[in-house]
């Protein structure tokens, strides 16, 4: 385990350096998203204002503007794409430098994401939580978030980021067969948008879909640790809940093995 | 535990490439769509070939002829259609990462260094991922550093060096880890000739010093020249030619010129040289240039012999500068990429 934590800690660090060279791109990816966020925002406002419930998919106007922003925070921590990797790495190439190497390929991926999740936890997400939570309490109203809250959600958010990371290896395995993989990245960003909770509360969606949702991955991605933070799950729901994202970082990991034996038996390398 | 009495062993091995078929023009491009018409394309075909420990193989063939598919094999990268490889009584498609603790591999036109690092950090990187001991990195670094001169550039970001100082830094990289074989694919590419000396002197050493298997593909001759001992050539994907550079030279560079400055050109105009000295035409001929009053012959070397030639010709012309040359290797490896074995002899 520490060997491998020795190995693998390089990739994670290259990573966040990485990162910080490429500040200005980074700046304008964080502004485009909370633009979003506010956008969601004040369209939210303005259904709670036009609706006579107070709670509206089980949450009421306050829960939602947390919601909204919570989202972001979660989102911004736990997505970090790997498939743009593994498809540059593909169609150049460059995936059989890492091949003559006595490493894995995925953990390195993995590793590599884990030092942008850090990065991008704490530059921007941080920042916007604390916000958040002084929004919370001056504005809204609303009680601070416990400390077990808190705990719970990073736990959450752990699993969330394996859960994503493991499906999108999986993912990016498809440059192995179709080379370029752009045209899907887009089609998957829309629909994880739509899945994982990040548009609209899977409350919001009619029971048969949601029963349909509770056999994807993807609300256990965003939604299931918002939602613990919102503190929406209690006693046998959150223990069902985390064993659920359990489960899912167990099966992702292991299809995502399965589909790279397969993979590296027609493996093509390109250019030379 | 089986003995391993070669340090690669590669029996009939195989790889083919399954691409979807295409099809010419736009129309074509939207029938691509729905056809589901697969192209075979067979890179390696039923290549087999044992390698001691210790010997440098350059392994040489035109572009596409088949040689990285066949290297990318024994690196485990790409599992064979067909046929086993053993490096280092290693299966290195079915343990992989096993194997690449016993190898070390250069693709001159990529690097396995970090773009955005210092090279430092990257030697640190590879320290960890091969699990070298801080002595036996200590020791590789000076010996490293004497033959490469990394130290010139240690501490600048990769993206920086130049093409020369980067290749100087792969091979370095491919070597800190100290493997009983080392794959250089193309690790001339694109240097000048100083450059390239070095490298040469810095494999030739490590050979030397560590008895590392080397085998290296290149299209530089002077590579092969220079390191090789034994070479083979491989062409559309089928080993052509395996042995060692003396006996290439000797079995299909069996061509000599003399190219001879005479006095009065005139008289040597009738001469027929190939009935003077009893031979077949093929094997003597010979091209008169008035011009400059020169008298070309090539000959088949184990037919002929120079003073043979030269009496001959002396005896009706006075002979005033002479050359002679060997087919060059460069010519002897064209010939043989252009009509395969059978026409280079």
């Amino acid at each position: 385990m520490r060997k491998g934590l020795r190995i693998y800690l390089p990739f994670a660090a290259n990573e966040l350096k990485r990162q910080l060279a490429y500040k200005g791109a980074f700046y304008l990816f964080i502004l485009v998203h909370l633009f979003g966020s506010f956008i969601s925002y004040y369209l939210w406002i303005a259904i709670y204002g036009s609706s006579e419930k107070e709670v509206i998919g089980g949450l009421t106007q306050s829960e939602m503007v947390v919601y909204v922003f919570m989202v972001y925070v979660t989102a911004s921590i736990v997505t970090a794409s790997i498939s743009t990797i593994v498809s540059d790495d593909v169609v150049k190439g460059t995936v059989a430098m890492n091949l003559i190497k006595p490493i894995d390929y995925r953990l390195s991926l993995i590793a590599m994401a884990s030092g942008n999740m850090v990065y991008r936890f704490l530059v921007p997400s941080v920042l916007i939580w604390i916000g958040l939570e002084i929004y919370k309490i001056k504005v809204l109203g609303l009680a601070p978030v416990s400390i077990a809250g808190i705990f719970l959600y990073l736990v959450s958010c752990v699993m969330s980021f394996l859960i994503y990371v493991l499906f999108d290896f999986c993912f990016g395995m498809l440059a192995f067969f179709t080379t370029y993989i752009f045209g899907m990245r887009m089609a998957k960003e829309a629909l994880l948008g739509f899945l994982t909770g990040q548009l609209i509360p899977i409350s919001f969606f009619p029971a048969a879909m949601q029963r349909v949702f509770d056999f994807l991955p993807f609300s256990s991605i965003v939604y299931t640790p918002v939602m613990i933070y919102l503190g929406k799950y209690t006693g046998e729901t959150l223990v069902f809940m985390m064993l659920r994202q359990a489960a899912w970082v167990v099966f992702l990991y292991v299809a995502g093995s399965l589909i790279w034996r397969q993979v590296t038996k027609r493996l093509v390398v390109l250019g030379g | 535990m089986k003995k391993v009495n070669h340090m690669i062993e590669v029996s009939h091995i195989s790889k083919d490439f399954v691409a979807p078929k295409k099809y010419p023009g736009l129309r074509g491009a939207v029938k691509g769509l729905f056809s589901a018409e697969k192209v075979i394309k067979t890179a390696v075909d039923d290549i087999s070939f044992s390698i001691d420990t210790g010997e440098i193989v350059g392994y040489i063939g035109s572009n596409g002829a088949g040689k990285s598919t066949t290297i990318k094999m024994m690196t485990g990268i790409l599992v064979p259609t067909k046929g086993t490889c053993t490096v280092a009584g290693i299966n290195p498609s079915r343990s992989r990462k096993e194997n690449a603790q016993n190898i070390g591999v250069v693709f001159g036109q990529r690097t396995q260094l970090w773009w955005d690092l210092p090279l430092s950090e990257s030697f640190t990187i590879l320290k960890e991922i091969y699990n070298v001991s801080d002595t036996a990195y200590a020791e590789q670094m000076e010996f490293l550093n004497r033959v490469l001169a990394l130290q010139d550039f240690f501490d600048r970001p990769v993206r920086t060096l130049s093409l020369g100082q980067r290749m100087r830094a792969d091979l370095g990289a491919a070597l800190l880890h100290n493997p009983k074989v080392l794959y250089l694919d193309e690790p001339t590419i694109g240097l000048d000739l100083v450059v390239k000396d070095n490298i040469r002197k810095a494999i030739k050493e490590i050979n030397e010093k560590y008895q590392t298997t080397v085998i290296l593909t290149t299209h530089d001759i002077g590579d092969i020249e220079e390191l090789c001992s034994r070479i083979m050539i491989i062409d559309e994907g089928r080993k052509i030619y395996d042995g060692s550079l003396c006996e290439l030279k000797d079995t299909y560079g069996t061509k000599r010129k003399v190219s001879m400055e005479v006095k009065q050109p005139e008289k040597i105009k009738g001469l027929c040289l190939h009935e003077l000295l009893g031979v077949q035409e093929a094997e003597c001929s010979m091209a008169l240039n008035l011009e400059n009053s020169t008298l070309s012959v090539t000959f088949d070397k184990h037919k002929l012999q120079v003073p043979q030639l030269l009496s001959a010709v002396m005896a009706v012309a006075e002979v005033k500068d002479i050359q002679i040359q060997e087919t060059e290797l460069a010519e002897i490896v064209k010939e043989i990429y252009n009509h395969g074995v059978g026409g280079a002899a």
